[in-house]
């Protein structure tokens, strides 16, 4: 599940910069648990937002380049050493320099990997479908449309929320029901 | 054509003068996002007319490279001009050529973002494209070149039957490793890099089986600020992983001459030379692609013409640098008191049977970049493109020159041998030439080529400033 779907309030802005004021402003007046959607990249709104570097991600990464690199190596070692020694003009059998090579190659094939899967993973994708997609006219966001979502307190008045945001400059504001727009 | 309902009168504050003006140039026409987008994506939907021709037309040369290939597994390579003692020939030339090429795109990309050189932003995904295809011609020579290809996955450790394992102390094993890394690494940092915009795509093309296709690869990518953020920091570490492997894949190359003992190989300059002379027939192949796709897709306001000068700046940088190398090369020989590497340097390079060969690559490679010194040059489309076909000759020719000399007049006079390629060998040298433009062909067809979210994303930040 995506954390797009943590929240059940979204509105629709037209410039990237109304987006990030409204961001800005809701997260003063208490809205901690904001997300956002946005046809480009916005490191301010990210911000806001109050996103983590994704340490865990990155230490995966780390780890798999050392796997990958010490694989590498036992490999090397025990087919050339052990497996299947072979006297090349009396050249040491467990050569740790000419393994150099492979064991980078191998090291940044896993990370490699590792970051591509883990991002991919992470952000829950593949998807085949996402309850935004219900929303009409949503499907211009990955063009030039930015949402904000929010998540309405229990027991708040109804209209109160969507009232701010139209007010902060949203183009439309949907409520989520159930996985699907109301 | 417009998007139902965008509001085209939008415009957005003049950019600030203030600004720094190299920057602003980069910013295209300060157009607006959805215009932008438009724009760009349209130039994929709505190819020019000329392109299913050259699709065709490229398609039936690669016929020629089945036909090579055919017939060379078939009848044994004994059909190529290699000889003993001149094993490599034109094999190993195309396929230090081709991998050579593939540098450019992933430092276009990785090294240029990492240094947060903002002018990539047009070129990266082009760039990138031209290195997946360039690899993909240089492995299959290797491959040819072993004899009998279909024994290939004997280079791969599995335990088999035979209980022997490749060799891993020769530079050769270093050499799949390396390319077949390069390749799934500048795959992977291509492919990140373009899920946002065929996600666009996927919501912009109108008809319902091209949204299927480009739903597909996109992956059901929705671009929430956290994905966007751990996309960015994922691009960021691919960057950083694959700005070391460019140097390396070229390095290893180098090694399986610089290892051998023979005269004009052996010498620990090889890996940096090596490396800047990939980089500098990279670059050449780039604009070799540029030029006429950014005029025939009337592209000048994306791919501008201070595109080209910083390109063209980076050719000269390299191509100093390769200038260099060769200086420091026949120093070395020179004073390395190796009486069959001052011969081999001194006379049978310059005065021999391929002195022709040798003229022309220092006329090539060194000569003719110093015409980027003049601004005019560097700013004249029609002058980049002949000096990138004439750079691209001569990065051909340096390695050929490199393999047929040092092979043909090693040690011992009574050994050497003369070279002559043969139909087959000029066959698979065109052959490729044809296949990799019926590659590129088909990803200016398929693919969008400029990079749309990252040119809105530059956008942004510019307008930011003002």
């Amino acid at each position: 599940m995506s954390e797009a779907s943590r929240c059940n309030m979204w509105a629709e802005f037209a410039t990237g910069e109304l987006a990030l004021v409204a961001a800005r402003s809701l997260r003063e007046s208490g809205y901690d648990r904001l997300e956002a959607i946005t046809p480009y990249p916005m490191p301010e709104l990210e911000k806001v937002l109050g996103l983590k570097r994704p340490y865990l991600l990155l230490a995966l990464v780390l780890l798999a380049a050392f796997v990958g690199g010490g694989l590498a190596f036992l490999l090397m070692w025990w087919t050339a050493a052990r497996s299947y020694p072979l006297n090349v003009g009396g050249r040491p059998l467990n050569s740790f320099v000419t393994d150099i090579p492979i064991m980078f190659e191998s090291a940044v094939l896993c990370a490699a990997l590792t970051a591509f899967l883990g991002t991919l993973f992470v952000s829950g994708m593949p998807q085949l479908h996402h309850p935004l997609d219900s929303i009409p006219g949503f499907s211009r966001t990955s063009i030039d449309r930015f949402w904000i979502g929010v998540n309405e307190d229990e027991g708040e008045p109804r209209d109160r929320l969507s009232v701010a945001l139209e007010r902060l400059g949203a183009l439309h504001v949907h409520r989520m029901v159930e996985g699907a727009s109301e | 054509m417009s998007i139902a309902g965008v509001d085209e009168s939008r415009t957005w504050p003049a950019p600030d003068r203030s600004a720094p003006p190299d920057e602003l140039a980069l910013l295209p026409h300060a157009q607006s996002d959805a215009s932008l987008t438009a724009e760009l994506l349209d130039k994929v939907l709505h190819p020019p007319r000329w392109l299913g021709w050259a699709i065709l037309a490229t398609g039936t040369g690669s016929t020629l490279l089945l036909a090579a290939v055919v017939y060379t597994l078939i009848t044994g390579i004994g059909v190529w001009g290699n000889n003993i003692p001149v094993a490599w020939a034109f094999g190993i030339t195309n396929f230090v050529w081709w991998i050579g090429i593939g540098h450019a795109g992933t430092f276009i990309s990785a090294f240029l973002l990492l240094l947060e050189q903002k002018w990539r932003t047009s070129i990266n995904r082009f760039a990138e494209a031209m290195t997946l295809f360039a690899v993909v011609q240089a492995g299959l020579f290797p491959l040819l070149h072993m004899g009998r290809a279909w024994f290939f996955y004997w280079l791969i450790p599995y335990p088999s039957t035979m209980n022997v394992w490749p060799q891993f102390r020769s530079s050769l094993t270093w050499d799949v490793a390396a390319v077949s890394t390069y390749l799934t690494v500048s795959l992977l940092f291509w492919y990140l890099g373009l899920i946002p915009d065929l996600a666009a795509m996927r919501d912009y093309a109108p008809e319902r089986w091209r949204k299927k296709l480009y739903a597909i690869f996109a992956l059901g990518w929705h671009g929430s600020a956290s994905t966007w953020r751990r996309h960015r920091i994922a691009y960021g570490v691919l960057a950083g992983l694959a700005a070391p492997l460019v140097v390396s894949v070229h390095s290893i190359v180098s090694m399986d001459f610089a290892i051998g003992v023979l005269p004009g190989w052996h010498s620990t300059i090889f890996p940096p030379y090596f490396v800047a002379g990939a980089i500098y027939s990279g670059f050449a192949m780039v604009l070799t692609l540029l030029i006429p796709t950014r005029r025939l897709y009337h592209l000048q306001h994306v791919i501008t013409t201070d595109h080209l000068d910083k390109m063209a700046k980076m050719l000269l940088v390299t191509g100093s640098v390769v200038t260099y190398a060769y200086l420091v090369e026949i120093y070395l020989a020179w004073v390395g008191g190796d009486s069959f590497e001052r011969h081999m340097m001194l006379e049978v390079r310059p005065r021999g049977q391929f002195a022709p060969l040798f003229w022309t690559v220092i006329a090539c490679n060194c000569g003719s970049p110093l015409l980027l010194w003049s601004r005019r040059v560097r700013r004249s489309a029609l002058c980049l493109f002949a000096l990138s076909l004439s750079i691209q000759l001569g990065m051909w020719l340096e390695r050929l020159m490199l393999i047929i000399t040092s092979l043909s007049a090693d040690f011992l006079p009574s050994i050497a041998h003369g070279y002559r390629p043969t139909l087959i060998d000029g066959a698979l040298l065109f052959g490729t030439l044809s296949f990799f433009s019926f590659l590129f062909l088909l990803f200016l067809r398929f693919v969008p080529f400029i990079p749309v979210s990252e040119l809105k994303a530059l956008g942004y930040e510019l307008r930011g400033r003002t």
